[in-house]
């Protein structure tokens, strides 16, 4: 058994794209974890989704054996997502964690992300090794780039290690840094046990997967442990390491990081960040966990073309048992039946979400716009929380409502600055400071209503900026502000599904884009059908889907009718994609329709 | 309005229907299945297609009531071929006595031989494709008469004491104005013929007329003038005294045509020839539209049938109601329902409600049917009466 003097527990962090997975397959590689004929590019991304997106979603693992100075260590590497809606599953690595890479492109430089997940390892106590990844690139300037993080970040530049993920240089000098700078795990070898279930997955044939890290104590198969939220016993099956493959091991013991197998059916049945402790021999306190996941963006999925409500409850419940950051509750829609609200860390995850659904579940998912939470304040003096512009009482009953506000950095290349400026002063962006990271890239701070920038502001940041400006963005706080509900009304029946909240300023321009795609979406109909958007009576804008005038096949078909048949069935297929709303057919492509950016 | 041009008998007898599967050329709107005829020889074709006749009229043992014989165009075919055919359908009519013996023609393609033939053949009624009276309009769709070939034409068949005469015309062509289409309907009219039949110019998948529309060199008839083009006609039409009994069908009273009224009516008929379809006691069939294999297949199997289906339950409705509401007379409620199984009133009762609020159908004691406004937008009111004919079956099977 090896010495918790020479364990090393770390993750990599980085803005998408820095290289984080290329350097954990190299790590791996190097340290001879996993042979070249076992590598695939990549290898830590282990979910197809995320190898076809080219980013990392769910926190992998694994353990690396290094010599340094004649010593065998034992690094556990955690791996963590890039992207800046996962701020949740970065916390928890960082909380199995004694110390991070932070890895910036030597061509690139900082980055938003870079400075979010920089924040998030101080927050954690984590000791921070700068690594200048990238340094092959022709473009790469490593050492203005370790002076740009010192001058952010207050890193020392002449800390930092160089390395080129992709040809392998600097990965030796790496390895030795994190044996020489991360602290050895504290944590008493012979105090009751404490590991926290830093993540869990579900394996068909094996029950949970529990990812644990081991603070203190001892554990090993046949010991009886309980959760210590949850309050369940289990005994315990197996516990291992992975390698990154899952190898068992005889115990677990203080620092280190594997996993542990107990007989857990579900994922109802383990609390991510709950502490796990011998049911004979129990700690007195859990281990404070991590940061809980904050569902940031909410829209409702309804069964598509082929899918029935019970399909996609059951592809929802088992999804969530391998992510459980989003949340789901049957809702009912009058224009689109039975289906789920559900809430996200951000739009990102709301689209891997989706897609997850869709992939692994075969089911069709309708999906309304996004929304954020807003904080209701109702004349007797409470205050109500609603998720969906449907929940929105009578506006009679409402004295105010208020909207989340977050802080956003942007980190740009200076030429840019004034672009940025006028996308925030269109999303009602307050500026709040401008720092030079060096005489050419600034940070721009701002502070956002939050439902300004979850939709579109990501994708319009990249286009004025040439694709050089980068955001990240954290909740700070509810705030009134002068905010309607808009309505869209087909054939004057308003359609629950395609109500928004938006700033009065922008309730026309909105109202009349709504209904302008809408018009494109909807067929003509037998008669005439008038599309409105309103502010409670109050129609701000319109426009007319004509009726058609003539629609009718004036022609002989003699005998043969098979054709006329085949058109009437491809038209009754084409209905059950349509939802009736009064007597309107609607192409559920209508409710995603409207999500589509801007042109 | 329509009850005088039809007959009061009830159809439930059987039509016969022969394809003949050649033109001079092919026009740029036709879908029917045909081939130019160029040098080909046509005996081979017209020896299995008298066989396929005669073993198709051998093996029926009801009446056969009415027979059609469309392309195509019949009478491109050569005087001996001609006079085989024609033999062989003058049999079969000389047994089973029909009440309408019709023939397409095209009216550059009638002479006095193969009038004398179809006279004594039997053949009662002639359908003309005249289509427009006005050169250009003819040159759109590729059609290879002139206007003044359909007077000589209608004259040519009334001589050999063939009165009964449909001419068809086509609105909707690009370039027409409602003028011209005036002008059309006007000289129709003024020949006295019986039946005429406006058809509303349609872009099938695959046709000439379909590419050019793709290719943007040709514009098509705007919607609305569309629509006051066919309003015209049911007007003038029904001011000489032609009742409209189907969507593009208008006729002198007793005049409507019985052999599409089997069609429209959903009843039986009998098809012989390449691509000839068939709806015999409950089973539809199709001929191989080819006619090398239709040759090789009367040959070696005695019949030329590539698909059979028997039509039940909401299939049966869906077809019965989507070839009965062309009809002006309509659906009988009751008739429909001891037939198909399926009673409208009940699987599509709050739709026809709706429609008949935006006065787009009647529904009168037993009967539903579409109002002048409801067979603008028939389409659509089959297409949706369609889906829910077949929604109540599936709601039906799952429970």
């Amino acid at each position: 058994m090896i010495d918790r003097g020479f364990i090393r527990n770390f993750s990599i962090i980085a803005h998408i794209d820095h290289g984080k997975s290329t350097l954990a397959d190299r790590l791996l590689e190097h340290s001879g974890a996993i042979t070249k004929r076992e590598m695939r590019d990549q290898f830590l991304d282990d979910m197809d989704l995320e190898r076809e997106m080219g980013i990392t979603i769910k926190a992998n693992r694994a353990t690396i054996q290094h010599k340094y100075n004649g010593q065998a260590y034992m690094l556990n590497l955690l791996d963590t997502p890039g992207h800046v809606d996962f701020h949740y599953e970065v916390s928890r690595a960082m909380a199995a964690c004694e110390g991070v890479l932070l890895l910036v492109d030597a061509a690139q430089g900082v980055q938003a992300h870079t400075v979010a997940n920089a924040y998030i390892a101080v927050e954690a106590n984590c000791e921070i090794i700068l690594v200048i990844n990238k340094i092959d690139l022709p473009a790469a300037h490593p050492e203005e780039v370790a002076l740009e993080v010192e001058q952010v970040l207050g890193l020392a530049a002449e800390d930092a290690v160089f390395t080129s993920a992709k040809t392998g240089e600097g990965i030796d000098e790496l390895l030795d840094a994190v044996c020489a700078r991360i602290p050895a795990p504290i944590g008493e070898i012979n105090a009751p046990l404490r590991a926290l279930i830093y993540d869990a997955k579900t394996d068909i044939h094996r029950g949970i997967i529990n990812h644990v890290r081991l603070k203190d104590g001892v554990v090993k198969r046949g010991d009886k442990i309980r959760t210590m939220a949850v309050g369940s016993e289990h005994i315990v099956t197996e516990v291992g390491k992975f390698t990154p493959k899952p190898v068992a091991v005889p115990q677990l013991s203080a620092g280190e990081v594997g996993y542990l197998l107990a007989g857990i059916k579900t994922l109802v049945d383990v609390n991510i960040g709950d502490t796990i402790t011998l049911a004979t021999h129990p700690a007195s306190e859990p281990l404070s966990g991590y940061e809980a996941p904050n569902q940031m963006v909410f829209c409702d999925f309804y069964p598509g073309p082929g899918t029935q409500t019970p399909d996609l409850r059951e592809a929802m419940e088992k999804l969530w048992l391998n992510d459980s950051s989003f949340t789901y509750e049957p809702v009912t829609s009058d224009a689109l039946g039975i289906g789920f609200r559900c809430g996200f860390l951000g739009l990102l995850h709301m689209k891997i979400i989706q897609e997850r659904l869709e992939r692994e579940s075969d089911v069709n998912v309708v999906q309304t716009a996004p929304t954020v939470t807003y904080e209701i304040g109702l004349n007797d003096g409470t205050f109500i929380h609603i998720q969906s512009p449907s929940e929105m009482p009578d506006m009679s009953s409402v004295q105010e409502i208020r909207e989340p506000f977050c802080r956003a950095n942007v980190i740009v290349p200076s030429h840019f600055v004034g672009a940025v400026l006028s996308l925030s002063l269109d999303r009602r962006g307050i500026h709040k400071k401008t720092e030079y990271l060096s005489p050419t890239r600034v940070m721009l701070s701002f502070e956002f209503p939050l439902g300004e920038i979850i939709y579109d502001f990501y994708d319009k940041l990249k286009s004025c900026t040439k694709g050089y400006g980068t955001v990240d963005y954290e909740l700070i706080d509810f705030r009134g502000g002068d905010l309607v509900k808009l309505d869209i009304l087909v054939n004057a029946m308003a359609v629950d599904a395609l109500s928004v909240i938006v700033h009065r300023d922008k309730a026309v321009t909105r109202g009349r884009r709504l209904i302008i795609r809408l018009k494109k979406e909807i067929s003509r109909h037998q008669f005439e059908i008038p599309l409105q958007a309103a502010i409670g009576a109050k129609v701000i804008a319109r426009e007319t889907i004509k009726a058609f005038r003539k629609n009718v096949t004036a022609k002989c078909y003699g005998g043969d009718i098979s054709r006329k048949r085949k058109l009437l069935e491809k038209q009754k297929e084409g209905k059950k994609r349509m939802k009736q709303v009064g007597n309107v057919e609607i192409p559920q492509g209508a409710f995603m329709s409207i999500l589509e950016p801007d042109d | 309005m329509w009850d005088g041009v039809l007959s009061n008998e009830v159809m439930s007898e059987c039509g016969f229907y022969v394809h003949v599967p050649f033109c001079e050329t092919k026009c740029g709107y036709c879908d029917f299945y045909s081939v130019p005829l160029m040098d080909r020889p046509t005996s081979p074709l017209v020896a299995r297609l008298v066989t396929d006749i005669e073993g198709r009229a051998g093996e029926y043992s009801g009446d056969i009531v009415t027979m059609f014989i469309g392309g195509g165009t019949p009478t491109v075919l050569p005087i001996s071929d001609f006079r085989a055919l024609f033999s062989a359908l003058g049999d079969v009519a000389g047994t089973h006595k029909p009440r309408e013996f019709s023939v397409e023609a095209n009216p550059a393609t009638l002479d006095e031989v193969k009038m004398e033939i179809l006279a004594s053949a039997g053949v009662d009624r002639i359908s003309m494709g005249g289509q427009s009276w006005h050169p250009s309009e003819l040159e759109t769709l590729e059609r290879l008469h002139s206007p003044s070939d359909i007077a000589p034409g209608v004259a040519l068949a009334r001589r050999f004491g063939i009165g009964r005469i449909n001419l068809d015309l086509i609105f909707g062509i690009p370039g027409q104005t409602l003028e011209t289409w005036a002008e059309s309907l006007r000289k129709t009219i003024d020949l006295g013929v019986d039946h005429i039949a406006c058809y509303g110019l349609t872009y099938e998948a695959g046709t000439r007329l379909t590419s050019q529309l793709r290719a943007g060199v040709l514009t098509p008839c705007d919607e609305n003038l569309e629509a006051d083009m066919f309003e015209l006609a049911v007007e003038m039409l029904r001011g000489d005294g032609y009742a409209q009994y189907e969507i593009s069908n208008f006729a002198r009273p007793g005049q409507a045509c019985l052999h599409n009224l089997i069609y429209w009516r959903n009843d039986m008929y009998i098809g012989a020839g390449p691509s000839a379809a068939g709806y015999v006691d409950g089973v539809r069939y199709k001929n191989v539209s080819d006619v090398g294999r239709y040759v090789q297949m009367i040959d070696s199997v005695g019949h030329a049938v590539l698909q059979k289906e028997r039509v039940t339950g909401a299939a049966l409705a869906g077809e019965t109601l989507m070839m009965q509401l062309r009809l002006n007379e309509g659906i009988a409620l009751g008739l429909f329902a001891s037939r198909t199984g399926i009673d409208l009133q009940q699987v599509c009762g709050s739709r026809l409600e709706m429609l008949r609020g935006r006065g787009l159908v009647d529904v009168l004691e037993d009967v539903v049917r579409l109002t002048d406004a409801g067979r603008l937008v028939a389409d659509s009111i089959i297409s949706d009466l369609y889906a829910d004919v077949h929604a109540a079956e599936a709601l039906s099977d799952r429970s």
